[in-house]
């Protein structure tokens, strides 16, 4: 069977490994600590709509995102919301659609 | 026979055997828990000891010096009859030791009017004396009693532009330079002086002595914080003003004062700390730049007793007028005695007493239990040959030091009804660092320990409390030797290494041991040498005693011929974590290419003409090599000593070829989310461009927390528990004790020390490249994040607070109780004010009230009839 296309907003993959793979570039791009460019931010607003617990993530709205620490040393996208909060979010679950656990 | 010939046979012969009983004698009297001893001791013959004692006095030789010192005051202290006490008072007037002879008084060992009971002559000649050794405060109209080296201080420091003066520790070398300071600065045209000091603690030393001095509402400002506020009012004829810094700190003021940066005077203390790896360089730097900028700068440098004080001459301008005050003499007695265990006795202990080569027994030392290990040695000699107090035991590392301390206090007597001052200290240990800190229950059997990184509030409170005698035992570490003026009647030291476990040089062992001994206070100090014969502890023996060579750093590392061309050579292209020497010489190599960049050449310089013209030249091929790479201006290199322009100027490459956001490249607020994460980053690009200080790698988040929680302005309290509470929530254990000390060094060494260096030259590297890409619009003009990170404050509020001279403890804790974050001075003031009578049950800690009755209602209210003369 052949994999099925995905796309994130304005980008679209031939499958979801390729989106998958994307979004791990675009992490690797940034330092813990960088806000992430407006541009970016553009696919993280669709990666993060079609996160399974997204409409939680967004809570109050997104005002933007930024990298930073994960456990154990590694690092993942924060979305920093409008009322000031944030939390960090896992991109593989905006395209696999299920939350890992740990 | 000539004098010294005469004084030499009175030493090897005349009267040996007189001084030695003497010296028994008086030994034993200092020692607590001697064996009886049976056998009588011939009486002394004091009439032919004084005559003996009045040649050997005339000598300029140490060890006659020293004699006549101890047989003057074993007159005074010992012999039963009148004449032979005056005679002894007369005698130490002559070895001008006029505090010995008050300390006499005092102590009600002469009877009044002494120069009433002395003939004509001997009066004339004692009052003579006294008017020889007075010096003129001309600002108060005042005479100072002095001794000779102090007199010898006062007229040099008057007379010339450069003056070296060494002396050894207890001489009352600090307390007569701040005299003269004062005087110095009431009397001629300076406006700013800057006192330098090497540590954080001894600069709030001075900075509170120098506020004693001058009294309240005084017309002079003393402050220890680099901002230009108060420099700028000095030299627009405001409050003159002394500026109290650490060499780094100096380094901040002159930043931000730029090419404006004007001091009339300079103190530097400690002196002989120029030769200090890594940091003797800064020093060496602070001195030639503001003698660069004021070619009329006026230079003093003391130093504790050096071999060639006249050595920090070297670099004096041609035209200065320059002279070395130097002065082995004695003040007090020190006794060296060593404590070996009685052959299959545990609890017995010999103690001699060493005189140079010589060594005479004085007694048996009897312990309560047997030391099974070093540790409990240290305590039980401490304790039994200690007990009556002003006791410091000297011990290795920090952990040692509690160790030691919680044994003494298990021994020693209970204190009956415990003293107010000791309670308040042990309530601001619990409130300041952590309830169970060690040293609360400690204090309040009169014990306590002592290192360099414990907050400033604290330690100067410990200080105080052991010199009053509440105190009575005080185990310290080498913070001690790194400059903090704390004297004791006895010293228990075994093995004493410094640092990281090398064994101490004789001349370091000899500006411990000269703390035994307080002038003024007591007539002797004893030096407690633990297993002397032991060469695991004493690997080269007990040092003889020994004198400080003064070597700069940068001379010793270009002493080693090619070493630091090599160095250079490897350094413009191998990865900084690859080069194995460089702690050894970055620094060195950083101020030679600052150097270079200013001159063109080091050949210029003035260190080059005491070096070899080859070696010079191979260094400055290859500095021209690197020279070449480097687009910076040397403005920047000299902004920041002991960073190299090649850091910098690798910085600024990694600062051009980022493609990404350039904000990013900012350290984000520490209220941001992402301020945490930032400076991770920051921390990693600093290791990778700068130098490697925040190493190791896997440590960086946690140097990252210590940096934000102290920028917030969190107390070391609330630091404490933030990490125990990390410790909590990821199941990981902890030594308490340990837990505690960590976070203290981390807050010294990386957030006060390290980070406000790298970070600032960091900020002003990205600033230049801001101005590059016309991005000026992201340029802060705040406070400078060095100068943030050195005083852990980021808001107004606490800055106003740490800008009244209140200790950053008791600004943390009023900061606590303030709501608004961005008060002026002014403001401040007016909410202390305001709060005078609730400060009581507020639950702070009575030493931090009385700090701020002391540094702000006091001043406050002060009007000036209140100054003192």
């Amino acid at each position: 069977m052949p994999a099925k296309p995905f796309s994130l907003g304005e980008l679209h993959f031939a499958n979801k490994g390729d989106a998958v793979a994307y979004l791990n570039a675009m992490l690797h791009k940034y330092d813990v600590g960088d806000k992430v460019s407006a541009e970016d931010s553009k696919i993280l607003i669709a990666a993060l709509a079609r996160h399974p617990e997204g409409d939680k993530k967004i809570g109050s709205g997104v005002a933007d995102f930024s990298v930073r620490t994960a456990d154990y040393s590694t690092k993942c996208f924060w979305v920093n919301r409008t009322d000031g909060t944030t939390e960090k979010f896992a991109h593989r679950a905006c395209v696999y659609g299920n939350v890992r656990p740990g | 026979m000539s004098l010294d010939q005469l004084a030499t046979w009175l030493m090897d012969e005349g009267v040996k055997d007189d001084v030695e009983t003497l010296t028994r004698l008086a030994v034993r009297t200092e020692l607590d828990n001697l064996a009886p001893e049976t056998a009588e001791t011939a009486p002394i013959d004091w009439h032919r000891l004084l005559f003996a004692g009045s040649i050997l006095a005339r000598s300029a030789f140490r060890q006659h010096q020293e004699a006549a010192l101890r047989i003057a005051t074993g007159a005074v202290t010992m012999a039963d009859t009148q004449p032979v006490k005056d005679a002894g008072a007369v005698l130490l007037g002559k070895l001008t030791n006029f505090r010995a002879v008050a300390l006499a008084n005092d102590r009600k060992l002469l009877e009044t009017d002494l120069e009433g009971r002395l003939g004509f002559g001997l009066r004339m000649e004692a009052q003579r004396r006294k008017l020889d050794h007075s010096v003129l405060v001309e600002s108060s109209g005042h005479w100072l009693q002095v001794n000779d080296f102090q007199q010898r201080f006062w007229d040099s420091a008057t007379l010339n532009n450069w003056l070296s003066a060494s002396a050894p520790t207890a001489s009352g070398k600090t307390f007569l330079v701040l005299q003269w300071l004062i005087n110095h600065m009431r009397s001629a045209e300076t406006r700013v002086s800057v006192y330098l000091a090497p540590t954080r603690a001894l600069v709030s030393e001075i900075e509170t002595n120098l506020a004693q001095l001058l009294g309240k509402a005084a017309e002079i400002e003393v402050s220890s914080l680099p901002l230009p506020e108060k420099y700028d009012a000095a030299q627009l004829g405001g409050k003159k003003l002394i500026l109290v810094f650490t060499q780094e700190r100096l380094h901040l003021l002159a930043n931000v004062l730029g090419e404006d940066v004007h001091v009339d005077l300079l103190i530097v203390d400690e002196a002989h700390k120029i030769g200090d790896n890594q940091r003797g360089v800064i020093l060496q730097d602070a001195i030639e730049r503001l003698e660069r900028s004021n070619d009329d700068l006026k230079v003093v440098f003391i130093s504790p007793a050096t071999q060639n004080p006249e050595e920090l001459l070297a670099d004096a301008p041609r035209t200065a007028k320059t002279d070395a005050v130097d002065s082995d003499v004695p003040t007090v007695i020190q006794n060296l005695i060593v404590a070996e265990q009685v052959p299959r006795k545990p609890k017995l202990w010999n103690l001699s007493i060493r005189e140079r080569t010589a060594s005479q027994p004085v007694g048996v030392l009897e312990l309560a239990s047997s030391p099974g290990n070093v540790t409990k040695k240290l305590a039980f000699i401490a304790a039994a040959v200690g007990e009556r107090g002003g006791t410091l035991v000297y011990a290795n590392r920090a952990g040692d030091a509690e160790d030691i301390a919680d044994l003494i206090a298990q021994l020693v007597p209970v204190i009956e009804g415990t003293d107010k001052e000791l309670i308040e200290l042990a309530d601001l240990a619990r409130k300041g660092v952590h309830p169970n800190f060690a040293l609360a229950s400690l204090v309040l059997k009169g014990v306590a320990f002592h290192y360099g990184n414990m907050p400033s509030l604290i330690r100067q409170e410990v200080e105080r409390l052991f010199k009053s005698g509440k105190i009575r035992f005080l185990v310290c570490t080498s913070t001690l030797i790194e400059g903090v003026n704390l004297s004791c009647r006895t010293i228990v030291v075994r093995g004493p290494r410094k640092g990281m476990g090398n064994p101490m040089e004789p001349h370091d062992f000899w500006n411990l041991a000269g703390r035994a001994g307080r002038w003024g206070n007591e007539f002797q100090g004893n030096i407690v040498c633990i297993d002397p014969d032991d060469t695991t502890a004493w690997p080269n023996g007990v040092p003889i005693r020994s004198r400080y060579p003064i070597k700069r750093e940068s001379d010793a590392v270009l002493e080693t011929g090619d070493g630091m061309a090599d160095y250079l050579k490897r350094r413009a292209d191998t990865p900084l974590f690859e080069l194995a020497d460089v702690g050894r010489f970055e620094q060195v190599g950083a101020y030679l290419l600052s150097t270079y960049l200013r001159l063109g050449s080091i050949a210029q310089a003035s260190f080059a003409k005491r070096h070899n013209p080859n070696t010079i030249a191979k260094i400055d091929e290859q500095l021209a090599a690197l020279a070449d790479k480097i687009e910076i201006g040397s403005g920047f290199a000299e902004r920041h000593p002991g960073v190299s322009a090649l850091g910098l100027q690798s910085l600024l490459e990694a600062f051009r070829a980022y493609e990404k956001d350039v904000e990013n490249l900012i350290p984000a607020p520490v209220e941001s989310q992402d301020s945490y994460d930032r400076f991770v980053t920051i921390m990693r690009r600093i290791n990778e461009h700068l130098y490697p200080a925040f190493m190791p790698d896997s440590l960086i988040p946690l140097y990252v927390v210590i940096v934000v929680q102290w920028l917030k302005g969190f107390s070391l309290a609330a630091m404490i528990r933030a990490n125990i509470d990390y410790h909590n929530r990821h199941g990981r254990k902890f030594v308490l004790p340990k837990l505690i000390r960590q976070t203290m060094e981390h807050v010294e060494q990386v957030a006060r020390f390290k980070a406000p260096k790298y970070l600032s030259a960091y900020m002003d590297i990205l600033h230049l490249h801001f101005r590059e890409i016309g991005r000026e619009d992201l340029i802060d003009t705040d406070l400078d994040i060095g100068t943030q990170l050195e005083f852990g404050v980021s808001t107004r509020t606490l800055l106003s607070l740490m800008e009244m001279g209140l200790s950053r403890m008791t600004a943390v804790s009023l900061y606590e109780k303030i709501a608004r974050d961005n008060l002026t001075k002014v403001e401040c003031m007016k909410w202390i004010r305001e709060r005078d009578d609730q400060f009581d049950t507020m639950d702070i800690p009575a030493i931090i009230v009385r700090e701020i009755r002391e540094k702000i209602l006091a001043i406050d209210e002060g009007s000036p009839d209140t100054v003192s003369p």
